[in-house]
């Protein structure tokens, strides 16, 4: 990952993608994060991606931007979207600014996020995705 | 007899002088006199209370009750000399008419008036022997003033006792997060809504949503007096964060006037679910907590 | 090379206050009476003296010490060359002073005598000899590290910019914009360096400077640890934290340079006080820019009105062609 290793994570787990931000990010960094996760959404057919943004220090308008980004781009290629993680203070401070959630969907933690798209793919994508044409 | 020496010795100590084999007798007489014209001293006193406006809060019937009572507990204080009982009814009576609104200055009203009905029949019954009369007075006066002090300190006790459960209360009530069942977050939002107080009730359900993991919130809005274009900026602000916590939020207790109110400052209430009443907010959470289990079970087999 | 010996004398030894000052002073005091031969390795002397002793002394202390030189001579070349380049800065910072204000500083420091007589004999009170003294050592300072750096100011702006940064006059600094000028000018940035570190370094202000997107991570970094200090709630830690993030991209998106200054307030309570201050092209129509959804780049028009609702005060100052200063406040909550 161009990124590097320390930084995020982009982990295929069957039909989905788990995405974890390990750390505070710059915006350059948070770009090519979008740029890295929208390649592997398209190389794998990915039909979920869960962004785990639980160790960001904040969400900022241009962070909130970027979630919204990918996961309308996510859509764009077939994929559905959910943010899990995002900390009490941080979604004060996110409301305070002025930020919506939009339509991107939010969940509370990994587990969460992945019973939502469970529960919102069909299950033929979900349970037979990993052998499928990729 | 030995409570009546106590109450003796109470009053020889106030007043040293007294003679105190004259008070042996004086006590069983003085209350004798009491007890023969109960009905008649009793109807008075509560014609006066009816007078000076006290206790307006009472129903006759629970005056007729309640003066009883009183009055045979005053007796009954003076024969024996013990408060203890006494003590105890004044702290059962004031519970149950603090309740309603009964001022401190009405409970030692009314016992001030019943001293002075009292102390006026002494007065009529003894008139012709002045110096009996004082001495008459003399055991009384003492034994009646420690009879108004104690059911003032018994009422004002209660009171305290009862504000401080209150404030209790509503301490509570500032971290009202109730978790009803699993998954299941309901928020009362009481009193008034300032600034501050939003954002703190904000604070504390986002952390109870991440410590219970709930999906749903019921925040209901029954007990909040006005919601003008602040508080309804910071509900909604509230419902936007807790969906940023994986939280779906329904509205309960909002009046159609509050709706209307709402509407015309611009805020969009399609964008809420809201429901009339907390049991229909309640039902809702439990289908879509329900329903998401079903589609669960559903998509996962 | 100058630059380097500034910094080792006096930039990393924040405690090294007077340095300058106290060594000045010592050479003019004994000018009167050390032979004129003997008056160059004498400022040497004296100046390592006192800085010996600003390290072990307390201030009051320190003053009435050192009156008898120690006139050994130095031998190692490296403090031959700051011995030269000293003496020329004492020289040059020598003319800057007025008569009276040699005198006075003489008088107080040298020999001793106290505000109160020194009032008595000026036809003035002890706090305005002492005002004017502050103000005098503040000069001193000034005049000796320009003449260290063998140049003039470059404009009239800078002498009372580094004047009210060496007096450590924080309202004297706003009156003449201090912030904003280290931004605009390279000399006085360079020169500000010693003048900030001398002294007591302040420990409830941070000063970051912004350039590059992950400046913008550090000084929202910075601010959160800082505020932290006067008792902020975490979550108004993140609140200050998102505000300061808006701010700082702001000057990396359309500025070259700029800084974040953050400043912990005890009075009327506690809070937290946030100064953005770029050299970028300016905002031409700042009511505009505070309007929701008004953007120039791929944000969402967030920036500037977002961190307006997440500070309690928040202003906005801005030039066209020469920059713009963000103020914004966040107070604790009380309880």
């Amino acid at each position: 990952m161009a990124t590097g290793p320390a930084l995020v994570s982009i982990l295929r787990q069957g039909p989905y993608l788990i995405a974890s931000i390990h750390t505070a990010l710059d915006d350059s960094q948070l770009i090519r994060f979008q740029k890295d996760l929208i390649d592997q959404i398209g190389r794998y057919r990915s039909r979920g991606v869960i962004i785990d943004v639980a160790a960001l220090d904040v969400l900022d308008s241009f962070g909130s931007r970027t979630l919204r980004n990918i996961a309308e781009m996510a859509r764009l290629r077939g994929a559905l979207t959910v943010i899990v993680g995002i900390q009490p203070d941080v979604a004060f401070a996110m409301v305070s600014l002025g930020m919506g959630t939009g339509s991107v969907h939010a969940a509370l933690d990994l587990e969460e996020g992945l019973e939502y798209l469970d529960s919102r793919l069909p299950a033929k994508d979900v349970g037979r995705a990993v052998s499928a044409p990729g | 007899m030995n409570q009546e020496h106590t109450l003796t010795d109470a009053v020889a100590a106030d007043f040293p002088t007294l003679d105190r084999q004259d008070e042996h007798q004086l006590l069983p007489q003085l209350v004798a006199h009491l007890r023969q014209h109960r009905t008649k001293l009793r109807q008075e006193w509560a014609t006066r209370i009816h007078d000076a406006h006290l206790l307006d809060a009472m129903t006759p019937q629970e005056m007729s009750t309640e003066t009883t009572s009183v009055y045979d507990n005053y007796v009954e204080v003076l024969e024996t000399g013990s408060v203890e009982a006494l003590q105890h009814y004044a702290r059962d009576l004031s519970e149950r008419i603090i309740p309603r609104g009964v001022e401190t200055h009405e409970v030692v009203g009314i016992v001030l008036l019943l001293r002075d009905v009292l102390a006026r029949s002494l007065f009529e019954k003894y008139q012709r022997d002045f110096s009996l009369l004082n001495r008459v007075l003399d055991a009384y006066e003492p034994a009646a003033n420690r009879i108004a002090n104690t059911v003032a300190v018994s009422f004002v006790d209660e009171r305290e006792r009862v504000i401080r459960q209150q404030q209790d209360a509503i301490k509570e009530l500032s971290t009202p997060v109730l978790p009803v069942r699993e998954r299941l977050l309901i928020l009362p939002i009481i009193g008034v809504l300032d600034s501050e107080r939003a954002k703190q009730l904000t604070e504390q359900l986002l952390t109870g949503i991440r410590t219970h993991r709930a999906k749903v919130v019921v925040i209901d809005i029954t007990g909040a007096p006005d919601v003008d274009e602040t508080v309804a900026n910071h509900l909604v602000q509230t419902v936007d964060a807790s969906r940023l916590m994986g939280a779906s939020v329904i509205i309960t207790g909002l009046s159609p006037e509050i709706a209307q109110t709402l509407v015309t400052i611009g805020v969009d209430l399609s964008k809420m679910n809201t429901i009339g009443d907390l049991q229909g907010g309640l039902e809702e959470a439990e289908r879509l907590l329900g329903y998401t289990v079903a589609r669960r079970d559903g998509s996962g087999g | 090379m100058v630059r380097r010996i500034v910094r080792a004398r006096v930039a990393d030894h924040p405690a090294a206050d007077d340095l300058v000052q106290e060594t000045l002073v010592r050479v003019l005091g004994a000018a009167e009476r050390v032979e004129p031969g003997m008056l160059e390795p004498y400022a040497i002397v004296t100046a390592r003296h006192v800085v010996a002793s600003m390290w072990k002394e307390q201030d009051r202390q320190r003053r009435n010490q050192h009156r008898v030189a120690d006139l050994r001579l130095p031998d190692a070349p490296d403090e031959d060359l700051l011995q030269g380049e000293d003496r020329a800065a004492v020289a040059q910072a020598l003319k800057h002073l007025s008569e009276r204000e040699r005198r006075t500083l003489l008088a107080h420091e040298l020999h001793g005598q106290d505000t109160r007589s020194l009032a008595d004999e000026l036809g003035s009170t002890a706090g305005a000899v002492a005002a004017q003294l502050n103000r005098t050592r503040a000069r001193l300072r000034v005049e000796y590290l320009l003449a260290l750096e063998h140049t003039e100011p470059f404009s009239d702006r800078c002498r009372p910019v580094l004047i009210a940064l060496s007096s450590g006059d924080r309202r004297r600094q706003r009156e003449v914009d201090a912030g904003r000028h280290l931004l605009e000018c390279d000399l006085c940035a360079r020169l500000s360096h010693p003048l900030l570190a001398r002294g007591q370094s302040r420990d409830d202000e941070l000063r970051i400077p912004i350039r590059a997107d992950a400046d913008v991570v550090l000084a929202r970094q910075g601010v959160r640890e800082l505020a932290a200090r006067v008792g902020f709630s975490g979550t108004d830690l993140t609140v200050i934290a998102t505000a300061v993030s808006e701010v700082s991209r702001n000057i990396v998106r359309f500025a070259d340079a700029g800084e974040v200054v953050v400043e912990l307030l005890k009075e009327p309570r506690p809070g937290v006080r946030i100064v953005a201050r770029d050299t970028g092209p300016g905002i031409p129509d700042v009511e505009r820019a505070l309007t929701d959804g008004f953007s120039t780049y791929h944000g969402l028009g967030l920036g500037l009105p977002g961190a307006r609702r997440l500070m309690d005060e928040f202003a906005v100052v801005s030039e066209v062609a020469r920059g713009t200063t963000v103020t914004m406040t966040k107070w604790c909550q009380e309880g």
